[in-house]
């Protein structure tokens, strides 16, 4: 899977990432490395909790994540929900299923790249 | 082999609390600077304490765990650090106020995400640009103005000591009058508020004093030198010097009207005036005798009485003192007398250990006080300096057994050197140890408000405090003494910035 099929799968913004980034060296690597960003799991982990502040703070870097790394259709989701967590509400059940179906799009996308590259 | 360009990379510290934002940014910015990074507010404020303007860029982002973006600008601001590491805040807020507050927090530049390579790298390079230029002009500026200065200094004890050359016994009498009215000086407001010198007056002052014998070029020798007791003629011929000495300024061709030859006027013409008005050569009375030439007259008794001459023995320390207290010396005001006693073992010490520092104390405090009044940025110079006492502390006091830490105030937070935290049992960086568990459980309560209120009883003179308390140390329960140094701030109502100390069993 080439970097050009990988943004399409996810619905990302390929041409808009490569000119910020520059190679698709650089935006292969760090879509690779978005599987072990921590911030998707501190998000669910803080809404489990009921911990407002920690849930807003991960679903804020999530969101800068994904807009650094042009993958467009998962910041959106993040947006909204940080939105949701920012005016102080717990309410975000609906838009975290929508953000858990796109995250496993995602997470499979990437695990495809990466057996690519493997083979 | 690192090659010299390897060593002198830039160091920029990104602080962000995603990882992978860190390494993206790390990476556009590729092997060109030495990065390092801090995965929370709190993180960066102890590098930026560790290394201060060593930093040479700071990429700050604004939503972080333990001390937010602003949180960090804000102990930058208390430091002054703001005004010599160049900060670019990293924020996807596009709000106003954001931007807006940042840049009242003296923030220089935004990145905003997503991260673009070209701008990050051109805004990083730009920031440094300026920041090195306006860094290499003030230090050229800096070296003038101390180099001249040396050399000024210098002229003044060449002239002074070819005038005190002629009288045989002159030894460091010059260089010991400067010390003596300087440390008066300054300890002045604290007897009498009314006398508050600026660092900048004390120094011209302290110079202007090296003049005050200038006038015996024009004594014949043999009076001058002459052993033993002078006859009243001889006596009368002796006297005229300090007239002498202030006509020779007044005659000038030039420079008459600057403040330094004005200041050695009065000090020439008027240190030999008595408080009771029984001196020469105008028989001034108490506060006629401007201020500067009663502490010189002082100066000169008790350096004269202290040093050895050929027809009598060096009086000790001590016993001098009693001579002047007790007026049997001269007359002097009650004000300088009260001076002299609150100064007595610094002045002593500092008589005898020649090798204090007292130029660099001198420019640490004029460039403090020049920064105060003229709103400049803090000199590399300054900053060096109060750098350099920070590594001089760390180097001392890891000679010794104990553990070294830093508090502070804004934020309040206490961070530990080496494996301090480790023999408390606590954190490397204790945010608000008040509310900390583990630092209360360890260290108590009890143990933090006393520090903290004899800290506050400090003054920026006194600043040194000792404790003793039960505290966890090494895995049990001990007895520890905790020695401290309280920091205060400049400003004119100081303010209690923390302090820096270690803690050591006993």
């Amino acid at each position: 899977m080439t970097v050009s099929e990988f943004y399409d799968e996810i619905h990302g913004d390929y041409k808009g990432t490569l000119s910020r980034f520059l190679t698709e060296e650089r935006m292969r690597r760090f879509a690779l490395k978005f599987e072990s960003d921590p911030s998707y799991d501190q998000l669910l982990d803080g809404v489990r909790a009921g911990d407002i502040d920690s849930a807003f703070r991960a679903a804020h870097t999530l969101k800068g994540v994904c807009q650094n790394l042009g993958f467009d259709w998962l910041y959106e989701i993040s947006f909204e929900i940080t939105e949701i967590l920012r005016s102080g509400s717990l309410d975000v059940q609906r838009p975290l299923d929508e953000l858990k179906t796109r995250y496993g799009v995602v997470m499979t996308a990437i695990r495809n790249m990466k057996n690519d590259e493997n083979n | 082999m690192a090659s010299a360009k390897e060593i002198k990379r830039e160091k920029i510290l990104i602080a962000d609390d995603s990882e992978m934002n860190r390494a993206i940014l790390a990476d556009i910015l590729g092997g060109d600077y030495e990065i390092l990074e801090a995965a929370d507010g709190a993180e960066a404020v102890k590098i930026l304490q560790e290394q201060g303007h060593g930093i040479s860029l700071l990429l700050l982002d604004i939503n972080m765990p333990l001390l937010d973006g602003f949180q960090v600008l804000e102990a930058m601001n208390k430091s002054k650090l703001i005004e010599s590491v160049p900060v670019i805040i990293i924020s996807a807020e596009n709000a106003n106020v954001v931007a807006e507050r940042a840049f009242n927090l003296g923030v220089t530049d935004y990145i905003s995400r997503p991260f673009d390579a070209v701008i990050v790298r051109r805004r990083v390079q730009n920031t440094l640009n300026l920041y090195g230029k306006q860094k290499r002009l003030t230090e050229l500026v800096e070296e003038q103005i101390v180099e001249r200065q040396k050399n000024n200094a210098m002229m003044i004890v060449i002239l002074s000591h070819i005038v005190e050359f002629r009288n045989e016994e002159s030894g460091p009498h010059i260089q010991h009058i400067r010390i003596i009215t300087e440390l008066f000086l300054r300890a002045l407001p604290s007897v009498a508020p009314q006398y508050n010198y600026t660092p900048e007056e004390i120094s011209l002052i302290g110079t202007a004093s090296s003049l005050h014998d200038i006038g015996k070029v024009s004594i014949p020798t043999e009076v001058l030198n002459k052993p033993g007791r002078l006859t009243p003629e001889e006596f009368s011929i002796m006297k005229t010097h300090s007239a002498i000495g202030a006509e020779m300024l007044e005659k000038l061709p030039m420079y008459k009207d600057e403040p330094l030859v004005k200041t050695a006027y009065q000090i020439c013409r008027w240190h030999h005036e008595r408080y009771d008005g029984r001196g020469y050569p105008d028989g001034l009375k108490g506060d006629e005798i401007p201020m500067p030439a009663q502490v010189v007259a002082l100066a000169d008794v008790y350096d004269a009485l202290t040093s050895e001459r050929v027809y009598k023995k060096a009086i000790p320390h001590e016993k001098a003192v009693e001579m002047i207290k007790n007026g049997e010396c001269g007359s002097f005001n009650p004000i300088l007398i009260k001076v002299l006693d609150k100064v007595s073992d610094e002045l002593y010490e500092k008589l005898h250990n020649p090798d204090t520092s007292d130029d660099d104390e001198d420019m640490h405090k004029i460039a403090a006080e020049v920064m105060k009044q003229k709103q400049i940025t803090a000199s590399s110079r300054t900053l060096s300096l109060i750098e350099r006492e920070r590594k001089k502390f760390q180097f001392f006091a890891g000679l010794s057994d104990g553990l070294i830490f830093e508090l502070s105030y804004t934020p309040y937070m206490i961070t530990f050197m080496n494996d301090g935290a480790k023999r408390l049992g606590v954190k490397d960086i204790v945010l608000n140890p008040d509310k900390d568990e583990v630092f209360l459980k360890n260290c108590g309560l009890e143990n933090i408000k006393e520090i903290t209120r004899i800290l506050r009883s400090t003054t920026p003179e006194k600043a040194t405090v000792e404790y003793v308390g039960n505290t966890m140390f090494d895995g049990e329960v001990r007895k520890c003494k905790l020695i401290a140094y309280a920091m205060w701030s400049d400003d004119e109502v100081p303010e209690l910035l923390g302090a820096v100390g270690k803690i050591y069993q006993i």
